[in-house]
């Protein structure tokens, strides 16, 4: 019993953490992996670290799109 | 203080103006007076190693008491950052990715603009080494195009670096609270404060920041402009100093190298020196707000160690603002340094 009102009162928090969440990482995709638009990015050298992160997140970005499989021109996660 | 006895120094000019020669000697110079000196070669197209009649690499190697040398080689400093940057996030890449991460690190490394990127961080960390390791460092730079846009990177490479910084730290935050909400209110981890990826990133900016800073400050650093005493070098010159006040990058010094001595016989010499001192005339007026100095024309090749020194002594003597360049004979002037 308690576990469903705790359910009802988390469940519109976590929607909306997760929205923010996602959102933020798509943003900071876009700044980190700007190349792939076409748009130069000139620290791409000196932000390598970032991208086993990038990685994971275009693999989770695609698949949230309705493509199971990457699709081409993206990195070659699957 | 004078001019040339900035910690920083960065011989630059047109090619071959001779700002081997006279960084070398500045150098040299610099080191018998006592002070751990670093010579920092960032031409790509190197001769430090040949004037010193030596072999130089990408690791410090000793010269003398005092003093070091080294020659940045650009494909080598990729190869070292990429490999660093693997061992840096070898524990945090989940085995299934290790693959796919490896090869995108090669073809970063192949990428255009790799090998100067590697190139200027290995630079802000030579920087870095001044007032620890070194006492001065004297870069003897590429010709003007390469080297400005080396001293000019880090003002634009760390904004972006903040925005992307700003950016990760954001959704660290963000990733953690929805971790804690997912499992309904079981808090999964606590904070986490150790984030190597963030620190990497941080450590970069905030060395791009002190290289910005140290680059801009004429107590610290300062330009060295090798010029012939030539129309055409003139007008590079004038250019160039534009350009480096637009970017607030000091200037030490302007140096008129292979000046026709007074000495120097014969109508060859007189005709050059008639030239020159018209050249030297204009450098007086319009150069009139730095340091001028002038390097006189040898009967031979400067090269080797003890060659090297007497430039060294002449580069380093006491001419001051506001004094008339050609009036600044290099025989006479008082001797800076140890000569051999």
């Amino acid at each position: 019993m308690r576990a469903v009102y705790e359910e009802l009162y988390f469940a519109p928090y976590r929607s909306q953490i997760r929205r923010e969440y996602l959102r933020e990482r798509d943003l900071l995709f876009l700044s980190g992996c700007s190349d792939l638009l076409g748009v130069p990015n000139p620290v791409a050298f000196y932000s390598l670290e970032l991208y086993p992160e990038m990685l994971e997140h275009w693999h989770d970005w695609h698949r949230r799109m309705g493509m199971p499989r990457a699709p081409d021109g993206g990195f070659r996660c699957c | 203080m004078l001019a040339l006895d900035r910690p920083l120094l960065f011989f630059g000019g047109k090619g071959g103006v001779g700002k081997t020669t006279l960084a070398v000697g500045r150098a040299l110079q610099s080191a018998s007076g006592g002070h751990r000196t670093l010579l920092v070669s960032t031409d790509p197209a190197h001769s430090t190693a040949d004037a010193l009649g030596t072999v130089l690499g990408s690791a410090p190697t000793a010269i003398e008491p005092s003093l070091w040398a080294v020659e940045i080689d650009p494909g080598d400093e990729a190869d070292r950052y990429i490999a660093e940057v693997k061992e840096r996030i070898a524990d945090t890449v989940p085995p299934r990715l290790v693959a796919e991460v490896e090869r995108h690190f090669d073809i970063a490394r192949l990428s255009p603009g790799a090998e100067e990127a590697a190139l200027f961080d290995r630079f802000t960390k030579f920087m870095d080494q001044v007032g620890t390791t070194y006492d001065r460092i004297v870069f003897d730079t590429a010709p003007l195009g390469h080297t400005l846009r080396l001293l000019t990177l880090p003002e634009q490479l760390q904004a972006w670096m903040r925005g992307l910084i700003e950016r990760r730290r954001k959704v660290g935050v963000l990733q953690r609270m929805w971790e804690n909400v997912r499992s309904s209110g079981h808090p999964v981890k606590a904070e986490v404060s150790d984030d190597p990826v963030l620190a990497a990133l941080e450590e970069r900016r905030a060395r791009f920041i002190r290289a910005r800073n140290a680059i801009t400050d004429p107590e610290r650093a300062g330009f060295v402009f090798v010029v012939l005493p030539e129309w055409l070098a003139l007008a590079e010159t004038e250019r160039g100093v534009a350009t480096l006040d637009r970017h607030d990058i000091p200037i030490a010094a302007v140096i008129a190298n292979r000046v026709v001595s007074a000495g120097a016989e014969g109508q060859f010499a007189a005709e050059r020196r008639a030239e020159q001192s018209e050249v030297l005339q204009a450098i007086d007026q319009r150069l009139a707000r730095f340091v001028r100095l002038c390097v006189r024309q040898f009967d031979g090749d400067v090269r080797g160690v003890d060659a090297l020194r007497r430039v060294g002594a002449a580069s380093g003597t006491q001419a001051r603002r506001g004094e008339q360049m050609r009036s600044v004979d290099w025989e006479s002037l008082p001797i800076g340094g140890r000569v051999m």
